[in-house]
């Protein structure tokens, strides 16, 4: 525990962390601190409540309980002690750290004109674990490649949330910008990162490795971002994380006709249900996208499922064996 | 001879006593001045350019004279320090602790800046505007008292001293 994550935690979770068994330590993915009630962490997609003594029980009745006042100091050392300065976090729900590890927040809202306008008494701290997995897009990637073009596909990436979109996308970024054997050169990648989570930027500069013809709009709102993107920096591919609203449906659609191949994510298990939600069913039944990539995370791994659009399943692609966990 | 000497030596220690007393009587309201610009100034950066509370305290020190500036820098120094799980309260108190008997401020002021510091950092913008306005208005309170003290006590104890020692010159001889 040794990362940026740890320095950041009262002292009592601290402690209890630094108890936990090594195995447990190393696949580390979320730390779920409540106010008043039992400290709850997932690994390797199981969860427990460590007690006081770093012994995890699946039962809640002996786990280690955060006292308000270590939520407290979280939320202090989590806004460098300027929440004012964290008013747009605190309304978007999330503050993202150094590492690229982001920290979902609950409290109670404070509304303004029937828009939240930021979250008071935060009293739920989710920190979640970001990890480079350099490498888990190597077999996804050939698939989305447009070999007429010499490009990559219009690729929509789909999954329920914690299956890894958004590692393989960053990995996906990496290899297209670096270039692969198939892919000679590389190209220029334009990412739209509204929530620092793909390129974990930390004053404007990624704290991943997204290969060397990168350039990341930090913090943009997407619809926004991509058009600023398009103007401004002519990227070959275009990056986004996690379209949702029909204005972000709209600038990936503007962008798919600009002559951009776009890679984005979305929340969902499969193609129907995603086709259900407004703001993707237009872009999926104009057709623009020509691959699907569906994960469905197991332990460790992740498969990566391609689609082509309307086609047979392309072939299953296995994340490697040698899977390479980096840790930040 | 040497007890002119003496004489000479007893007055230049009253009038000096004197003197002393009536610039340390001067010194706090200088400083609540500067004080509260300081804490104007923190207003502004935090008001309108939301900057983090850190640069916030160094910026708004370099108007202050060196007792109080190290105050806000032993503060901010605090925060920033690597690896600290410290409130902003914790590192704003210890601060004012350790900075607060070199400067001619008094146990009002003291309370004030302590509550304003349990409070920095912890809520939003306007909340701790409303804060800042409300430690600007307890010093300037107390400003105006420390003036009036002053005006009143200030030649008081400049001619008490003289006095005084003349007293003791004369009382001796």
């Amino acid at each position: 525990m040794n990362d940026s994550i740890h320095d950041l935690l009262p002292p009592g979770i601290q402690a209890v962390l630094s108890k936990l068994p090594g195995e447990v330590v190393r696949t580390l993915e979320e730390i779920r601190i409540r106010e008043g009630r039992p400290l709850e962490i997932l690994y390797g997609s199981r969860h427990g409540f460590p007690d006081a003594f770093g012994r995890l029980s699946p039962f809640p009745e002996q786990a280690y309980i955060p006292s308000r006042e270590e939520c407290v100091r979280l939320l202090d050392v989590l806004t460098r002690h300027s929440l004012y300065s964290f008013e747009e976090e605190l309304r978007r729900g999330y503050i993202t750290v150094a590492g690229g590890h982001r920290i979902g927040l609950a409290g109670r809202a404070v509304l303004e004109g029937g828009k939240v306008k930021m979250l008071k008494d935060v009293t739920s701290f989710n920190i979640r674990y970001a990890r480079q997995v350099k490498g888990c897009g190597g077999r996804v990637l050939p698939q989305l490649l447009d070999r007429d073009a010499t490009t990559v596909h219009h690729t929509l990436v789909l999954s329920p949330p914690q299956q890894g979109k958004t590692t393989l996308v960053r990995d996906l970024v990496r290899l297209i910008s670096e270039g692969t054997r198939e892919l000679p050169g590389g190209r220029k990648v334009g990412v739209v990162d509204e929530r620092s989570e793909i390129a974990a930027c930390v004053r404007g500069v990624p704290t991943f490795d997204l290969g060397p013809r990168t350039d990341v709009l930090d913090g943009c709102p997407k619809a926004e971002g991509m058009m600023m993107m398009i103007r401004s920096m002519s990227p070959e591919v275009l990056v986004v994380d996690e379209i949702g609203t029909l204005q972000d449906a709209e600038a990936v659609w503007e962008a798919m006709n600009a002559g951009i191949r776009v890679i984005a994510t979305a929340h969902g298990r499969d193609l129907e249900e995603s086709g259900g939600r407004p703001a993707l069913r237009k872009l999926l039944q104009e057709g623009i996208f020509r691959r699907f990539v569906q994960l469905t995370r197991q332990g460790e791994r992740f498969d990566a499922r391609v689609k082509e659009l309307a086609g047979p399943r392309l072939r299953q692609a296995r994340a490697p064996d040698e899977l390479e966990v980096r840790r930040c | 001879m040497l007890k002119t000497f003496g004489a000479l030596l007893i007055l230049i220690a009253g009038i000096l006593f004197g003197l002393f007393q009536s610039q340390s009587l001067a010194r706090r309201p200088k400083q609540l001045r500067q004080l509260g610009l300081a804490l104007k100034r923190l207003e502004t950066e935090i008001g309108y350019g939301a900057t983090p509370l850190p640069e916030a305290l160094k910026t708004s020190a370099v108007s202050l004279s060196p007792p109080l500036a190290a105050i806000f820098l032993d503060a901010a120094e605090r925060m920033t320090e690597p690896g600290t799980v410290r409130t902003a309260a914790e590192c704003w108190s210890a601060a004012v602790q350790r900075g607060f008997p070199r400067t001619a401020l008094k146990e009002p002021e003291r309370e004030a800046i302590l509550q304003l510091g349990a409070t920095l950092g912890i809520s939003d913008t306007q909340d701790q505007l409303k804060h800042l306005h409300l430690a600007l208005h307890h010093l300037a309170v107390e400003e105006s008292h420390a003036s009036d003290e002053e005006r009143q006590y200030g030649k008081i104890w400049k001619s008490l001293g003289v006095l005084g020692a003349a007293l003791v010159v004369v009382i001796m001889l």
